[in-house]
């Protein structure tokens, strides 16, 4: 499980974290959402103890991750696919981390595989590597260790759509395996369908966390009748919300038994009640970053 | 939670470390053709020695000082190397990640290069006995057999001091292109500005490396040459070496 606390960080006058905090439980797939500069990689290179925090705390399973022994054999990261050495092929790449880690050769085989890079591709060097095959070495040293946390800063950039569902596969199966899954993306949709938690931030604060579903359900119905207008005036004077809606009927704050009883008692006919659509993770994105978000991104 | 506080990894034994470090100087074109070169270098100048040089100074301490000239002068470029491609390739996100304790990281550098440089002196001498045979046969009778040990130890603790000098400017500098500029120029420029300039002329001595350094080499060095040897050590390898520790052990990786 990961655990970030109070998470602030500080270049001069600068705050790029500013008190950060959410969990990313074991067995679930958290999503981390934020535009360009939201403090995404910040928080992740906190996380793996490669920048030091102002204030907080992050930790995996309790322990921040510079005082465990080997780490990669706990958690696997991939914080940017192209920071390979131009001039190893990828099969250098995982050969040098295996062996640090004290893993069998067979292990670089089998990653490779998982990964689905060819003997040919494993052995050209990254210079003439495609961002999605960085990104597919970069998961598989991520998965080298055999790690129960994965850490991943934007891997599905740069993979084409079957990469993008083979990906989702891999990280679905890995958290039902008991796995901890935290990975960021301004793909909404590729985190819509994948993540079980999700965290949005913004200028270095957490604009909103909670399950996807949680998020993405918007409260009340929407509902059609053969007299919309009655039925509004009926709802709205029990005190609900009512609002038109594009393709005509109504959208409501009020749930489906209050909408049923105002039908009842104005006796309107009812044509279509339902649960108010799911708000999309786009525009709640959008709705939540749009005051945070830098200019270009909101462009 | 329970599955991590129960099952601690073993940590990275040094010597793992030590040999990972080493392959990584080794596994890359810049790194093979350093020491391609070193070994060519080598070859020629051996074989110039051998073709022109006059009867007198064949023998093999002879060739193994003429030998010696390419890895004095290459193979600190592999400890900068080392050193500043974590941060020019931007590996250093991954090798941190494996290995939080940085300082610990520099040292298995630090001693990886040694063990090359010290793999380089003992195939040196090797090939410098092989030359002293062969010259043997082409001119007139081998050359001595001579080789003193303040000539070999003198050697080999030069190169290892050449070599973590140059891992040092590379931390220090974490840029390629500065660290070895720097490497190159600086101690040089002192040289020369402490011999222009007279009133540096006996803060140099204690402060400059190359008299030490050409000393420590013929194996002459004695008495107050090793105090000189250490203080001129002091600054151009202990204070860049410092420098370099202090900036890399929390530097934000990024």
């Amino acid at each position: 499980m990961i655990e970030i606390s109070h998470l602030t960080k500080r270049y001069g006058a600068t705050t790029v974290l500013d008190d950060v905090s959410f969990r990313a439980p074991a067995g679930r797939v958290t999503g981390f959402l934020g535009p360009n500069g939201a403090g995404k990689s910040t928080t992740m290179r906190v996380l793996c103890g490669l920048a030091t925090a102002s204030a907080g705390t992050a930790t995996v399973g309790g322990h921040r991750l510079r005082d465990l022994p080997n780490p990669g054999r706990v958690v696997g990261v991939l914080l940017d696919a192209s920071a390979q050495h131009a001039g190893r092929s990828g099969r250098e790449v995982l050969t040098l981390s295996a062996r640090l880690m004290g893993l069998p050769a067979a292990r670089v085989r089998d990653c490779l595989a998982l990964v689905g890079l060819t003997d040919a591709e494993a052995d050209a060097r990254t210079r003439t590597y495609s961002l999605g095959m960085r990104q597919r070495l970069g998961l598989a040293h991520a998965l080298l260790g055999q790690p129960q946390v994965l850490v991943l800063d934007e891997p599905a950039n740069g993979l084409d759509p079957a990469g993008i569902r083979w990906m989702r596969d891999l990280l679905r199966r890995f958290a039902d395996d008991g796995g901890t899954v935290l990975l960021s993306s301004h793909l909404l949709r590729e985190v819509e369908a994948v993540a079980d938690d999700l965290v949005l931030i913004g200028r270095g604060r957490v604009l909103a966390q909670g399950s996807t579903t949680e998020l993405l359900s918007a409260p009340g119905t929407e509902v059609r009748s053969a007299d919309d207008g009655a039925l509004a005036r009926a709802l709205l004077g029990a005190g609900h919300e009512v609002r038109p809606l594009d393709g005509g009927g109504l959208g409501t704050s009020a749930d489906a038994e209050a909408v049923g009883r105002a039908a009842l008692a104005q006796q309107v006919v009812l044509l279509d009640l339902r649960p108010a659509r799911s708000a999309g993770i786009e525009d709640l994105f959008f709705t939540l970053t749009a005051g945070s978000a830098r200019e270009e991104a909101a462009a | 939670m329970t599955a991590l506080s129960t099952t601690p990894a073993p940590g990275i034994p040094w010597t793992r470390l030590v040999r990972v470090e080493l392959r990584k100087q080794l596994d890359t074109r810049a790194g093979r053709w350093l020491l391609g070169l070193v070994v060519a270098v080598d070859i020629a100048l051996m074989s110039l020695l051998l073709w022109a040089g006059e009867p007198g100074a064949l023998g093999w301490a002879g060739l193994t000082e003429a030998a010696s000239a390419g890895q004095l002068l290459l193979l600190p470029l592999i400890g900068v190397l080392a050193a500043t491609s974590e941060w020019s390739q931007r590996t250093a996100l991954t090798t941190f990640v494996l290995e939080p304790r940085r300082t610990r990281v520099h040292g298995a550098k630090a001693a990886a290069a040694g063990v090359l440089a010290l793999v380089v002196m003992v195939a040196t001498v090797a090939a410098a006995a092989l030359a002293n045979l062969v010259g043997g046969a082409l001119r007139d009778g081998a050359g001595p057999w001579q080789l003193e040990w303040a000539f070999l130890g003198g050697n080999l603790l030069g190169l290892l001091l050449l070599v973590l000098q140059g891992l040092a400017f590379g931390l220090a500098l974490l840029s390629t292109p500065a660290a070895i500029v720097a490497y190159l120029a600086l101690p040089t420029a002192w040289t020369l500005v402490g011999s222009l300039v007279p009133a540096l002329r006996t803060p140099a001595e204690w402060l400059d490396m190359s008299g030490p350094m050409t000393q420590l080499m013929a194996g002459t060095t004695s008495g107050g040459d090793w105090a000189r040897l250490a203080t001129s050590t002091a600054l151009w390898v202990g204070v860049p070496l410092a420098i370099g520790l202090w900036r890399t052990a929390r530097r934000d990786v990024a």
